[in-house]
């Protein structure tokens, strides 16, 4: 009967961010969302706590206003949450999500397998899982598509170049998800409904052990510009003519 | 004043919207052209409390307020309004007047499959010759023994076809008016109730509708439902209840009418520049977003004041009308926006336009909302 | 002793770092260093390719996984004390780095898609992708060694220049790794690799019927090039394999010319063909955003234009 942690990030929506006038990033009308992956991660915590039993604990960092993601996180399945939460965990980079994970589940928390997504839907920086076994030290099998407990061991098949690499670890060990992995479940409306009543323990800045200095530090956020002066031609049999003329002249037409 | 949903709300209701984009959108024209009852749907939306939310969780619905059915029912008619329809009806007439009348043995028995959603509700009241004239109805319910003998034809009963348990009104002292009607809980199967075959409708196909005929229909006395004489009562609060789910039906097909001008007349290329450009067609989907958004308002204000517990009657048929009037407009600009493409099966519109002249005419026309408006603003 | 260092699979991917990996080498005033996975042969190669200093990481056995290198190339770094290391973003690439900065305690900035050095400030500045390729994230690394992982192809392999000198040097064989390797299966039909085809014509989600991607395939024969496809053509209809699927989730391309039909043009999309030369579109949506990410156009039907297309670039080439 393993004890899961499952990490989640709640993030902006990216299909809410448009690009300013002068190329800055504008953000004032976005959304946020539970990670695209994370909730893979956590819809395989609660697969296996289905089938193995067990205790699934969804664990995140974030400024305190978060709350609506630890209900979404714990509407797909966990039986409590963990929330690492302060002002400043704004805009943390990956190294620093990482220590803050490793701090309190090495400190405060019991588990056999600790499952995350390959990566956020904002950073996309498919750091964090890796850092954060390296750190607790203890194995980590990533880009994971799918996965079983095989009694003190996990067994996990890892999508590579080349293929399908099957990859065996003692527990407690760490996985991070690809999407291939499951399909999240639709949560119902008691689901919602009770997860705002389970239990969240809340954890503070001052209850870490250290302060967690970045080590990245982002120069600057720019709206990614791939525009092009689009020359636009029609259907019409004379359009079709100049467009093949247009890309015969650019050298492409070979 | 707070025009922010709860997080909980927010979240149920992105669920459905991920639910009716999984499993209704892919069905909805299917349904509609072969006007067929899509059992297998119905299934999921039982396993996910989908079927009893404002029931609370012991009687086995999901425990969650009016509004978030409300919400629901928009988003579920936004994909397919006949299923958002099913919904509402069974939740908003046949569960809430069990909840809201029937005894703790009718709750046992009836109230808690209904909310689980393993038994569908239907609410029998209407009659060939008594529509929006409630009063004129013939059926009739006499006492013989420890049973009521039901007799009587009633037509246009949504989920006759395919109902489990049926709200059967009828006269008990016809002599005694308004305080002579009673409502009884008939199970399905009962030996004399028997329903009649699906009509084949404009729109709304997919919802199931039919007669019902009633012949020497025996229920055992504990099925009277209220006290005898109170069916009006209760057929006017279940009106009130079921309304606020019409609004919120027409709110979704609004949304959805909107969602199709917006995409087709950026696409649609005429002139040399997309549709949208005109202004002829921009100000048709302003209105359309204005009208939207005062229905909506109208809607989630209805299902806030049933929660507050203080009376809603007045603004349920306000919502229920001004949302009706607004789909049936503007579904109809939906269509123009679209023209001949609009006008032929397999738009989404085309199915918009023919489900939406539903909402000004159940569960009281347009103007039946208006006399209870007017009469409770010239009181 | 510092110096910029490479970690790859293969000699391919050593020598595309070793290109931008000699770059900043030279403008640190520093040499490079590349690690070399237990084949030899190649040492000399990639000393051509511009490493000053070869470490040979000893093969491993057959059921071990890459990651039973990181102790030996973390007491190297701990030693050395590298002031850049460079790591090929694959797979197994993307998870040592990882590790390997946690070990070092230290900055990772992942997909790195290009790096400037500020000289006046001697920092460098890495470009990266983020929210989904709606934005461009420069970050600077604040620790040492600054650490980056490059996906193949970003950039051109440096060119190999005979008689160069460099030092070859054996490292210690790791011990085993807790994790082990029960089976490698091979990718079960082996797909065309497309991302250095001259020209990509790319099937979208306007495609109605999987038979109609003939049409596709039909107009990138007629240009002699290859077909690829977004997201939902792939990972939702399953009609082509997720090996031809371009974007950030998939692949990258960077053909000469790209032609998008039925491509609404998703961010997520669009990254993956932002260094193509030429990029056309072929959309019924005037708004769609591939418009306004192309160099060319056309607003109408696929199925109308495309037969159109074929047509004419026959006819072009007769």
């Amino acid at each position: 009967m393993p004890n899961i942690i499952a990490c989640f990030k709640w993030v902006i929506d990216e299909a809410y961010i448009r690009a300013g006038s002068s190329g800055e990033l504008d953000m004032r009308s976005v959304n946020y969302k539970l990670s695209d992956y994370d909730r893979n991660a956590i819809e395989e915590a609660a697969r296996i706590k289905e089938e193995h039993g067990g205790t699934v604990i969804a664990l995140t960092v974030g400024i305190p206003g978060g709350t609506k993601g630890l209900k979404d996180a714990l509407s797909r399945g966990p039986d409590k949450a963990c929330f690492i939460s302060d002002p400043s965990f704004e805009n943390l980079e990956p190294s620093q999500t990482a220590a803050i994970l490793a701090d309190v589940i090495g400190r405060k928390l019991d588990y056999d397998l600790i499952i995350c997504g390959e990566g956020s839907s904002d950073l996309y920086a498919r750091q964090v899982g890796p850092r954060l076994a390296e750190t607790l030290g203890i194995p980590c099998i990533s880009f994971v598509q799918k996965l079983t407990i095989d009694g003190n061991r996990i067994i996990a098949e890892r999508k590579v170049e080349e293929g399908i690499e099957v990859t065996a670890a003692p527990m407690p060990a760490l996985v991070t998800v690809v999407p291939d992995i499951n399909n999240p479940r639709i949560p119902g409306v008691k689901d919602t409904l009770t997860a705002s009543k389970k239990e969240v323990i809340t954890i503070t800045k001052d209850d870490l052990s250290s302060a967690y200095e970045p080590t990245l530090r982002t120069v600057s956020m720019t709206a990614a510009s791939m525009e092009r002066n689009c020359v636009k031609f029609t259907a019409e049999p004379s359009d079709i003519t100049a467009f093949i003329e247009a890309l015969a002249k650019e050298g492409v037409l070979r | 004043m707070d025009f922010k949903l709860t997080e909980e709300q927010e979240l149920i209701r992105r669920n459905m919207r991920e639910f009716a984009e999984t499993y209704v959108d892919p069905i909805a024209a299917e349904i509609d052209e072969n006007s067929r009852h899509p059992g297998e749907l119905f299934q999921k939306l039982a396993a996910g409390d989908w079927m009893g939310i404002p029931i609370p969780t012991e009687y086995g619905g999901a425990g969650a307020d009016y509004l978030t059915h409300a919400l629901v029912v928009e988003e579920l008619s936004r994909s397919c309004s006949s299923t958002g329809f099913t919904v509402s009806i069974h939740v908003g007439i046949a569960c809430m007047l069990t909840l809201l009348f029937g005894n703790e043995d009718q709750k046992q028995k009836y109230l808690i499959p209904m909310a689980k959603g393993e038994k569908l509700g239907a609410f029998v009241l209407t009659e060939p010759g008594a529509g929006t004239d409630v009063m004129s109805a013939t059926s009739t319910a006499v006492l013989e023994g420890d049973e009521y003998v039901l007799n009587g034809v009633k037509t246009f009963t949504s989920n006759g076809p395919t109902g489990d348990t049926y709200f059967v009104f009828a006269w008990t002292d016809k002599e005694a008016g308004r305080k002579g009607m009673s409502a009884f809980i008939v199970p399905k199967g009962t030996p004399g109730m028997q329903a009649g075959e699906h009509f084949n409708k404009m729109g709304l196909r997919s919802s199931q509708t039919s007669e019902m005929l009633f012949k020497n229909c025996r229920i055992p006395k504990g099925n009277l439902i209220g006290k005898e004489g109170a069916g009006l009562m209760l057929a006017m609060t279940g009106f009130d209840h079921g309304r606020v789910g019409i609004a919120a039906q027409s709110v979704g097909i609004l949304q959805a009418a909107l969602d199709e001008s917006i995409k087709w007349s950026k696409e649609r290329v005429q002139f040399g520049k997309p549709i949208a450009r005109q202004q002829a067609i921009s100000w048709m989907i302003a209105d359309m977003a204005t009208d939207l958004d005062a229905a909506r308002f109208l809607t989630y204000r209805a299902a806030w004041m049933k929660d507050q517990g203080v009376p809603f009657s007045k603004e349920a048929a306000m919502a229920k009308l001004f949302a009706a009037e607004a789909a049936m407009k503007h579904t109809t600009k939906a269509v123009q926006i679209h023209g001949g493409y609009g006008y032929v099966k397999g738009a989404k519109v085309e199915r918009l336009f023919r489900d939406a002249k539903i909402t000004e005419i159940y569960e009281g026309t347009s103007e039946a909302q208006r006399m209870v408006i007017s009469g409770n603003v010239l009181r | 002793m510092a110096g910029v260092w490479i970690f790859a699979e293969n000699l391919q991917q050593t020598a595309e770092l070793l290109s931008i990996g000699s770059d900043l080498a030279s403008k640190l005033m520093t040499t490079t260093s590349a690690f070399l996975i237990g084949n030899t042969d190649s040492a000399d190669d990639c000393i051509a390719f511009g490493a000053d200093e070869i470490m040979e990481l000893p093969a491993l056995a057959g059921d071990q996984p890459l990651d039973a290198y990181i102790p030996v190339i973390v007491a190297e770094a701990q030693t050395a004390d590298p002031d850049v290391f460079l790591i090929a973003a694959t797979v197994r690439g993307k998870d040592i780095a990882a590790r390997l900065a946690a070990r070092l305690k230290t900055g990772l900035c992942s997909d790195c898609i290009g790096v400037t050095f500020d000289e006046g400030n001697n920092v460098l500045e890495m470009d990266r992708l983020a929210y989904g390729g709606a934005a461009i994230q420069k970050v600077a690394c604040m620790t040492r060694p600054v650490m980056a992982t490059i996906p193949p192809g970003t950039y051109k392999p440096a060119p190999q220049q005979s008689g160069r000198q460099g030092t070859i040097r054996e490292l210690q064989a790791p011990q085993p790794s807790p994790s082990t390797v029960l089976e490698r299966r091979p990718k079960e039909t082996q797909v065309k690799d497309i991302t250095e085809s001259r020209i990509v014509v790319c099937a979208g989600r306007g495609i109605e019927r999987k038979e109609d991607l003939s049409l596709v395939q039909e107009l990138a024969t007629a240009l002699g090039g290859e077909i690829g496809c977004t997201r939902p053509i792939s990972e939702e209809a399953h009609w082509l394999p997720e090996e031809l699927c371009i974007g950030l989730s998939g692949i990258s391309v960077k053909p000469d010319l790209y032609i998008g039909l039925g491509v609404s043009g998703q961010v997520q999309h669009v990254t993956g063909i932002r260094d193509a030369k030429v990029i056309c579109a072929v959309n019924k949506d005037e708004n769609a955003p591939l418009f306004g990410a192309a160099d060319y156009g056309i607003v109408g039907d696929l199925y109308d234009v495309v037969p159109k297309l074929i047509e004419a670039v026959k006819k072009a080439k007769a």
